[in-house]
């Protein structure tokens, strides 16, 4: 049996590797194991085998495939500009679809169901943040017990869709804004402050009330048909804005490929921006300020899903530089923190391998404060980093640095 | 069943034994996984191991060679000739994990080095003691100096610096026996035979290499890259014929044609000039005065040659941007269709522009479409056919009208290999610039080191290359 599922990977996007390897050292599992069977190629290798029907999907092709971490780093170091990220995502739909155990009904129903419930993330978000203040996280088993390194969740926890903000002046015009899954309870500081920068740019900023998670985690995790469903509600609720601000990473990565999620996703793509690109562009055209006060060095930690999946660079850089800071490369590769959304608990050791490695980078650095664009990172990073390195998000330093000069 | 479970099954119950699962695979997945390398042949290993020491390399020899099971040593599967392309039902040992570096002598500027480690991150890791590893194969981000010295590698600036050979200075090695030999050293001009240099593009047919004792280069105190564009590809090559007829040895001189210019730029993005005829990129390295000099000889024999443009690289960055496009050349044909294959000719430079017309008259021929980069300043051919396999009869066209370039090269009074090794694909044609007591020369050395013939076989040499396997003529 080959494949099942019409998310497969195509004959066609398969044979657009030509096994040059040139994916290997910037593939993270294949730097720590050595092993063709953990890198971008080998992997590719492996679907191709089941797209020529020489094998079929086992219990080892899973494991294969679950062990890629989806930062796309290869994306970046392909010359044949292989589209690895998608050919996983439909790889990990088989996998969950010809593999039906608990594992994967666990998958659908956290990732694909939970996720996508208002309700749901709330009362999780709620027990975590009893917990936290209850000071029992810690006894968490394993990686659930991570949840010590989050910020602390607000008490009752808030809820971004459905609101609208205006700013002081007359609208410049108007923006859309993704209220997300658990951004939305966990890191609701950073929503405040990138509504706040907005503002003050002159945005009416807008969140419509019946958008839903972005499907992100569903579509890593193969839990494709929810994905492509929460896709096209976000569709419709998005229709009709000219511009959606996306503050995380990983859901605006995965919102600018929609083309492959929902019909009218592809437009619905066009008009996403994450908010470190946008942001920046009005920093820079003159909309917002520059504000001076020397230069204090600040280490940076690039997110995957703004780096290798968005390429987005510098505009990171730019708002720190516009903040009055001076950022600090720690890794001129940019490695995956080993976070990676659900792969902190699916794998536990590969994560923790390749926090211990980020955080030997960021400390290396000497400075006191690493700045990173994603929850997800800065999670991991809270674990892994010795006491006295705060992690910080650009724009919330940005929004913190404006607000004091104004 | 053709992915059978059985074959060595006792074997991979005992290397489990000795390496731990997770670094022993039997699986069929495992087995396509590792098939094969960058190049277009592939095969099947019974058992797949990652060993860390040499003595997990000894004993896994020992094992393998006791089962009478074929031996295939790997690094990081970048090889374009199928060197690393496991025999059928071998134990095919992975090498990446063997990626120490160890005693960096940086008075004598060399160092031992595990086979695993990956050419530019030794080159990367002695950035602060002003010190790199010289071959610079366009694999190099991937490409592990175990895969250097097997397939002796060259690379751009292998122009004037050598190839690998030129920067081994000694190799560790397991015998088929699992004994540990150390051959070659520090010492200069060491006596006796130099069984080091037998080792150095040997590609794991006399034994696996375990560790290697490099010699390292010093970084240049400055640099001049400069990207010079053609409207033809023969004014191009009279460039580098002149530049080389005057006396210069500049550190590179590459050449890139057309297509291959579209097929870079898409990728990489560092205003490459698409539509030009060719472009040259050269590059001189040394004390800022005199390089200045240098550079300044190249332009003027690239405008008295109809140059249409110079871009000199004005900072590290552009610089490596220029590079990146050039060492992405072979994936990035990847746009135009999903397979190709590579030549490796070397030609006389003289012969250079009447080579590459008749190499391109025999792509018309064939109605193949061909993309060239060139290693222009030591005459080395790249021409590289892109193509579809899956459409019916297509590789054997492929494989003919590559001979046939081959044959050109060779009349001309070239070779059929610059730097890739011979492996599979290039085995065949050894035939053609060899004699027979060449060839069984060479057999009889291979034989001395492993009489069974279990190292890394079909490779290199093609069948019935000893003289008694020789049909009566």
């Amino acid at each position: 049996m080959a494949w099942v599922t019409d998310f497969a990977p195509t004959t066609s996007e398969l044979d657009t590797c030509i096994d040059c390897g040139l994916c290997l050292p910037v593939c993270p599992t294949f730097r720590v194991t050595g092993d063709e069977s953990a890198s971008p190629r080998g992997r590719i290798a492996a679907m191709r085998a089941v797209d020529r029907g020489l094998i079929g999907v086992d219990d080892r092709f899973a494991e294969v495939m679950d062990l890629c971490l989806q930062c796309r780093a290869c994306e970046v170091a392909c010359p044949s500009l292989v589209q690895f990220g998608r050919m996983m995502e439909g790889a990990r739909a088989e996998v969950t679809a010809q593999l039906p155990d608990w594992k994967a009904f666990a998958t659908r129903t956290v990732f694909g169901r939970a996720i996508a419930s208002r309700s749901a993330v709330v009362l999780l978000s709620w027990m975590v943040g009893v917990a936290q203040r209850a000071h029992v996280t810690g006894v968490l088993p394993g990686a659930v017990g991570k949840v010590t390194a989050l910020r602390r969740v607000p008490l009752p926890v808030p809820t971004t869709a459905g609101h609208e903000w205006l700013p002081d002046g007359e609208p410049v015009g108007t923006v859309a804004f993704l209220a997300g899954c658990v951004m939305d309870q966990w890191y609701s500081d950073v929503h405040v402050a990138v509504i706040q920068v907005l503002r003050t740019a002159g945005y009416r900023v807008v969140a419509p009330p019946n958008q839903t998670c972005c499907g992100a985690l569903a579509a890593h995790e193969g839990a494709a048909y929810d994905a492509a469903k929460m896709a096209a509600r976000n569709v419709d609720a998005f229709a009709g804005y000219d511009l959606v601000v996306v503050d995380s990473a990983g859901c605006s990565a995965h919102m600018k490929g929609y083309g492959h999620w929902a019909a009218g996703g592809a437009d619905l793509a066009e008009r996403v921006v994450d908010a470190n690109e946008f942001i920046a562009a009005l920093i820079d055209e003159g909309s917002l300020p520059k504000v001076s006060e020397g230069k204090v060095p600040i280490a940076i930690q690039d997110p995957c899903h703004l780096r290798h999946a968005q390429r987005i660079v510098d505009e990171p850089r730019s708002i720190l530089r516009a903040a009055g800071y001076a950022p600090v490369e720690i890794d001129p590769a940019g490695m995956c923190c080993g976070a990676a959304g659900a792969y902190q608990l699916s794998h536990p050791e590969m994560s923790d391998e390749l926090g211990v490695r980020k955080a030997v980078q960021v400390e290396a650095a000497g400075l006191p404060r690493v700045a990173s664009a994603n929850p997800g990172c800065e999670m991991q990073l809270k674990t892994f980093l010795a006491d006295g390195i705060d992690v910080v998000h650009p724009i919330e330093v940005y929004w913190d640095s404006v607000a004091r000069h104004k | 069943m053709r992915w059978g479970y059985d074959d060595g099954m006792d074997l991979a119950a005992r290397l489990i034994e000795l390496l731990g699962a997770t670094r022993v695979h039997t699986h069929p997945i495992d087995r396509l996984i590792y098939a094969k390398d960058s190049g277009v042949s592939s095969g099947d290993p019974a058992i797949v191991v990652l060993p860390e020491t040499t003595e997990e390399v000894a004993a896994i020899v020992r094992m393998a060679a006791g089962a009478d099971m074929p031996i295939v040593a790997r690094g990081a599967g970048t090889g374009l000739a199928g060197g690393a392309v496991p025999a059928s039902g071998s134990v095919l040992v992975v090498l990446t994990r063997m990626n120490a570096i160890y005693d960096v002598d940086e008075i004598g500027r060399t160092a031992w080095v595990g086979p695993g480690v990956i050419n530019l991150d030794l080159s990367d890791a002695l950035v602060d003691q002003d010190l790199h590893f010289a071959p610079d194969p366009s694999s190099q981000q991937s490409s592990t100096i175990g895969g250097n010295v097997g397939t002796n590698a060259g690379g751009p600036h292998c122009l004037a610096e050598g190839s690998t050979i030129a920067h081994v200075l000694g190799v560790e090695i397991v015998t088929v026996d699992g004994d540990i030999m150390v051959l070659g050293g520090a010492a200069p001009d060491p006596p006796g035979y130099d069984l080091r240099g037998l080792i150095v593009g040997s590609e794991g047919t006399l034994g696996i290499v375990t560790r290697v004792l490099v010699r390292l280069t010093e970084n240049p105190p400055d640099v001049v890259t400069m990207l010079i564009s053609f409207d033809g590809i023969g004014d191009a090559a009279r460039t580098v014929s002149d530049i080389i007829g005057s006396g210069l040895v500049p550190a590179a001189l590459e050449m890139m044609d057309g297509p291959m210019i579209e097929a870079v730029e898409n990728f990489v993005h560092a205003g490459l000039p698409v539509g030009a005829g060719a472009v040259l990129l050269a590059e001189v390295v040394g004390h800022p005065a005199g390089i200045a000099a240098e550079a300044d000889l190249i332009r003027e024999i690239a405008v008295a040659n109809a140059a249409t443009d110079i871009r000199t690289a004005t900072d590290e960055d552009e610089r490596a941007l220029l590079w990146k496009g050039r060492k992405s050349a072979f994936g990035a044909v990847a746009q135009a269709a999903p397979d190709y294959y590579l030549n490796d000719t070397v030609v006389p430079r003289t012969r250079f522009v009447e080579v590459l017309d008749e190499i391109c008259a025999i792509a018309d021929r064939y109605d193949l479409r061909l993309l060239n980069v060139f290693h222009a300043g030591d005459g080395n051919f790249h021409p590289l056919i892109s193509f579809d396999a899956s459409e019916q009869g297509m590789s054997e066209k492929v494989v003919a009208a590559s001979h046939e370039m081959v044959h050109a090269a060779i009349a001309a009074g070239g070779t059929l290999s610059g730097e890739h090794g011979i492996g599979i694909e290039k085995r065949d044609l050894m035939s053609r610039v060899f004699s027979v007591d060449d060839l069984d020369a060479q057999a009889r050395v291979r034989e001395a080191f492993d009489p069974e013939g279990l190292l890394n076989p079909g490779k290199i040499l093609p069948e019935g290359s000893r003289c008694f396997d020789r049909p009566a003529t």
